[in-house]
């Protein structure tokens, strides 16, 4: 999603430059189609919709310098959303032009931009400290745990290096409603609550991760739990040698502290350590050991105090010498590189390419992000960024009515629990074998277990362990209403009610998710819904909205939202396929996309997305760039999306070369550095 | 489940309700009793007909989230009116006495933002509209966080912050969970699990091992926040801010661990709780902060806005519900709604039972020390309507605030920073103005 500008607060700089040629086509062109078509909705008397007053904007001044509305504007108008569908709409040849015309404005706009947005300094969120202490530690053994992870892994199935995903997978399934969490951990250590996801956004947002004595209080009490674990010994930590072995005979205490001090500072903090800081700490070390502690013990306190240290606990880039726009140095790479990719701290071999400042050749970055793709810790990236991005987390508390789905529920557990798994298991097999991002929406193949296969139709037993570890098999997926990560049993039950689907979260889920575009809250000048005089009970639910849609007010974003989700309502309220509704009225899925894509039923639909494909696939990206870059994207960030989706494209819509294009773009390769008159003003 | 836990919590050995000390390092022993604010949130609202006066038969308001006010024909005076009888209001029976009903409070909405969130979020916020350019949200330091500043500095916890959500999944953002914020954008996270809270407030020992740590990070700080923009200079300051909180609060419990130690109190359960149970234990919690001066500014969110999970209510519902889905059928839901607002009225009831019953060193009770308001910030959990919100407020702030048993309807668009302002006044906090306020409600004062 683009942040839509805020005309009222938008500064108009005059720095900027207008051609006076710009200038006569808003007066020529863009006024007059202002006057007819859009204010008697967006300003004039008072009637504000959607926030957007174009009445305010008498001169071109007001729209250049403002990327973000215009972008905004640009899109509704090239994407035919405005005017709506009960309006007249615009001439084909006027929508031309003025695409056109806002296209150059919007070039004009971004070319004369003087601020960047940038992601504020933020503590790591539960995930990411969680990761960093397991790689700083080479434990192996989770420090704690996460039901956030949703598909754990089990016999090893996500071997990246292979390129290639194991027909069959052990897999573990967060159980729903319980916290049976079973897998190794350090004992005794508590974790700090769950980062929120930010709205339409991800855990890892800038803006929303912030500190708070309590939460300090945790850090503190974290890393001496950790470090003071009875789990935390030799068995369970690969670097335990190299920092807690006893000093041979007669060596020189200091020499031995020193160096183990530097080793490990640099890695937990992601970038050389200056002597004073290596004195500090190990001068720590060394007054314990002069108070009697043992060696080991003295360097895990001064361990725990660097966990809660801010250089630890805090993401950051540090300042450019000058305001403006800037590389990031080689650490800061490595770090968003390690974050991105690996949810943690940056390897050694990261570090040591960031040191030899080698790290930015394009090349050796190239090969590196290849590298992280083969290595095994991007099981992180698969945890925290799909189930994010599908909001899955919604299924947990999906609850279909027991009497019409009794199969949904089995001993303490539920069926959600093998759905949710199925989008994911996809999403790992398309990423590690690097295969078309478009299978997202169009699959030809899936994971599913017994029980799964059961609830697609298949005649099959159930397998006897379905809690803690669960079979998934790969499967051909042949019947295009199936297949992706739309039309599954996980995304259909977590959109709908208990006895009845939602057509409008289906739509609001695919709009969001699908093409990054989510629709407002419902405003606040809806008027109440009039059923008076209807027989409800005997309305498909697509009659009883189009009774709603009558209303102007409601038309704008129903009329985009809505055909997005009755195409889906031949899935039921479980996911399972249907023709006709409970009172025998038969169920009708047609519609169109954006209002050009015809479609009749829900093969036809995916026929429709994959017209727009182009759209989605800049939407995907704009999602994961986002994620990235732990930030919401602003209309500076389009040129750069526009790039990534042209590489993938030519790429054949590859994985991989999405992941490379955010690597390579420049919001993931720059910063920002604010100046102090610019960071004053703008609070 | 351990049903028992929360009684010996409550009760001595001998089952007579306990009372904890008030501890005399923190008070400084010396003349009265110090003034406490106490807020209890109510999240989505109330069903306007079984809550407010005169609107018993009140269309009832179809899904809508258009905040425009249920039509009744209802003219109010503003001022003074005799306690009114209501399903929900009825249930304030026993502390009839002790509370003062507030009708006619608004807040503004400002575009933009989710009505659910701001409505929480912004709750003890209300900024001046529009005077926030950092975020959509017209939020800025909390009402409980500028009181903290001025009357909590000399307890161990300038606020407390505690929240009966215990939803286990991650369905909402921040701004729909918290209704305390340090500033804008900084949230102030409450506390949801008794135990953490019991372990937070009375198990001193822990925390006295990190002073040594606090010395050596604060110099990496130092050199951090060096090389920052100016923009992450100020946000770091957080970090200083919450070393420093740490250490304050180690300080006091420190001059406190004599007195602490005679406070006899069980640690909690952990596990899950029946939602009643929960409510009043987390209150509990609160009042023995409040009591033994480990804080003297608290705020209990008894459950998160929004958020469609269902909860378990035993006692009123036998299947799990969800508050947020019901109040958008209210046409189907109204009696169940309302069984759910009396619900919550109930635990309020309790507490200031609770709080009316604890005797302070000199005579007087907790409550009469302390301003303990009950709090939604929709007037409506159907309409979304930011006006006309539900506001009971108790206690008598050491004899600031005027008795209870009455009424007080406020005049046309009356804002609610008003209400805080007056207690602001009440705790005897100058404060010339809160937020959008407009001035004060002296019909509260005594």
């Amino acid at each position: 999603m683009i942040r839509l500008g805020n005309l009222f607060t938008v500064a108009i700089s005059g720095a900027i430059c207008v051609s006076a040629s710009v200038s006569a086509d808003f007066d020529a062109l863009l006024s007059p189609v202002f006057q007819e078509h859009c204010v008697r909705c967006h300003g004039e008397n008072g009637k504000v919709k959607g926030k957007v007053d174009l009445t305010k904007i008498d001169s071109v001044d007001h729209l250049v310098g403002d990327s973000n509305f215009l972008e905004a504007l640009l899109e509704v108008i090239e994407f035919e959303e405005m005017p709506p569908e009960d309006e007249p709409p615009l001439p084909i040849e006027v929508r031309e032009a003025l695409v056109g015309h806002l296209d150059s404005l919007l070039d004009t706009s971004l070319a004369s931009v003087t601020e960047y947005p940038s992601t504020p300094i933020r503590r790591l969120n539960r995930f990411q400290y969680n990761n960093a202490v397991q790689d700083l530690f080479d434990l192996n053994v989770e420090v704690f745990s996460l039901p956030e992870r949703m598909c754990r892994e089990h016999a090893d199935y996500f071997q990246p290096e292979s390129g290639k995903m194991p027909e069959v997978v052990q897999v573990g399934s967060r159980p729903l409603g319980k916290s049976q969490l079973i897998e190794k951990r350090l004992g005794g250590v508590a974790a700090f609550p769950q980062d929120l996801r930010a709205e339409h956004g991800f855990d890892n947002r800038g803006d929303h991760l912030t500190l708070s004595p309590i939460l300090m209080e945790s850090f503190l009490r974290l890393g001496k739990s950790i470090v003071e674990s009875h789990d935390f010994n030799e068995k369970t930590s690969g670097v335990w040698k190299v920092y807690f072995s006893e000093p041979g005979e007669g060596a020189e205490i200091e020499a031995v502290v020193r160096p183990r001090m530097e080793r490990f500072l640099t890695h937990a903090f992601r970038k050389p350590v200056e002597q004073d800081t290596i004195d500090r700490y190990s001068s720590y070390v060394l007054t314990m050991m002069d108070e009697g502690e043992s060696l080991s013990s003295s360097m895990k306190e001064a361990m725990a105090a660097a966990l809660a240290s801010p250089r630890f606990l805090y993401l950051f880039d540090s300042a450019a010498a000058e305001p403006g726009l800037a590389s990031v140095d080689d650490y800061e790479l490595a770090s968003r590189l390690s974050f991105f990719l690996w949810g943690s701290i940056p390897d050694q071999r990261l570090l040591n390419l960031a040191r030899k400042g080698r790290l930015k050749e394009p090349e050796t970055l190239r090969q590196e992000v290849d590298r992280m793709l083969r290595d095994e810790k991007l099981k992180r990236f698969c945890d925290s960024f799909p189930a994010q991005w599908l909001q899955l987390e919604r299924i947990i508390t999906s609850t279909p009515d027991r009497e019409t789905y009794p199969d949904f529920y089995f001993a303490k557990y539920r069926t959600s629990m093998h759905m949710m798994l199925e989008p994911l298991l996809v999403f790992e097999t398309l990423l590690i074998e690097n295969q078309s991002i478009i299978k997202l929406i169009d699959c030809d193949f899936s994971y599913r277990s017994n029980r799964l296969r059961r609830w697609y139709g298949e005649e099959i037993e159930s397998q006897k362990n379905e809690v803690t570890r669960v079979e998934f098999q790969r499967v051909p997926v042949t019947d295009r209403r199936q297949g992706g990560v739309i039309t599954n049993a996980a995304v259909m039950t977590m959109t709908s009610g208990a006895k009845r689907t939602h057509p409008i979260t289906r739509g609001a889920w695919i709009l969001t998710a699908i093409f990054n575009d989510p629709p407002e809250p419902p405003p606040a000048d809806v008027p109440p819904l009039k059923e008076d005089g209807l027989d409800v009970d005997k309305m498909t639910l697509r009659e009883r909205f189009a009774a709603h849609r009558e209303q102007a007010s409601c038309a704008g974003c129903h009329e985009k939202i809505d055909p997005l989700g009755f195409a889906l309502e031949n899935f039921g309220p479980a996911g399972e396929w249907r023709e006709v509704y409970e009172n025998g009225r038969e169920v009708d899925s047609s519609g169109a996309l954006f209002r050009r894509h015809e479609f009749t039923d829900v093969v036809e639909f995916k026929d429709a997305i994959l017209e727009e494909k182009e759209r989605f696939v800049r939407a995907f990206a704009s999602h994961l760039l986002s994620f990235a870059l732990g930030r919401e994207l602003e209309a500076v960030d389009a040129p750069a999306l526009d790039k990534i989706s042209e590489t993938v494209k030519d790429d054949d819509y590859r994985f991989h070369s999405l992941i490379h294009g955010i690597v390579s773009s420049d919001p993931f390769l720059q910063k920002y550095t604010v100046s102090e008159t610019q960071a004053v003003a703008a609070q | 489940m351990k049903q028992t836990s929360r009684r010996n919590f409550l009760r001595g050995a001998g089952g007579a309700l306990m009372s904890l000390p008030w501890l005399e390092s923190v008070s400084g022993a010396t003349s009265a009793p110090a003034k406490r604010l106490a807020i209890y949130y109510v999240p989505i609202g109330v069903v306007r007909r079984g809550f407010f006066p005169g609107e018993g038969e009140a269309t009832i308001p179809k899904f809508t989230s258009s905040q425009e006010e249920i039509k009744v024909d209802v003219a109010i005076k503003p001022g003074e009116h005799a306690f009114p009888s209501t399903p929900t209001l009825d249930r304030l029976k026993p502390v009839q006495d002790k509370v003062t009903l507030v009708t006619g409070m608004n807040r503004f909405y400002q575009n933009g933002t989710d009505v659910h969130a701001q409505c929480g979020s912004c709750f003890l916020s209300s900024a001046l509209p529009n005077t926030i350019t950092t975020s959509a949200y017209p939020l800025d330091r909390t009402f409980d966080h500028i009181v903290g500043d001025e009357i909590g500095s000399v307890t161990p916890f300038r606020t407390l912050e505690l929240s009966c959500n215990s939803h286990k999944d991650n369905l909402e953002s921040i701004y729909f969970d918290n209704i305390s914020w340090f500033g804008t954008g900084h949230v102030a996270p409450s506390l949801r699990d008794p135990r953490k809270v019991y372990r937070r407030l009375f198990g001193t020992k822990e925390i006295q091992a990190y002073r040594n740590i606090t010395d050596l990070v604060l110099e990496d700080a130092k050199s951090l926040q060096r090389g920052l923009t100016y923009t992450d200079q100020q946000k770091f300051g957080e970090y200083f801010d919450s070393i420093r909180t740490i250490e304050q609060q180690m300080d006091k419990l420190d001059d406190m661990k004599g007195e602490l130690s005679r406070v006899k109190i069980e640690e909690p359960p952990e596990s899950y709780l029946p939602r009643g149970e929960y409510i009043r234990l987390m209150g509990d919690l609160m009042i023995s902060a409040l009591q033994t001066g480990l804080t003297r500014v608290a705020t209990l969110m008894v459950g998160p806005e929004r958020w469609n999970t269902p909860f378990t209510f035993e006692g009123v519902f036998d299947d799990p519900r969800s508050h947020h889905v019901m109040s958008h059928n209210q046409d189907k839901f109204v009696d169940d709604l309302i069984k759910l607002d009396q619900f919550h009225m109930d635990q309020y009831v309790y507490l200031v039972d609770r709080m009316a019953s604890l005797e302070e060193a000199d005579g007087s009770t907790l409550l009469d020390n302390t301003i303990f308001t009950y709090g939604s910030g929709l007037g409506d959990g159907a309409t979304h309507q930011y006006s006309d919100l539900p506001i009971v407020v108790s206690g008598r702030s050491g004899g600031t605030l005027r008795g209870g048993g009455r009424w007080i309807h406020c005049r046309e668009g009356e804002p609610l920073a008003n209400l805080w302002l007056t207690q602001a006044r009440a705790l005897g906090i100058e404060m010339k103005s809160f937020a959008d306020s407009t001035g004060t409600l002296p019909a509260l004062l005594a």
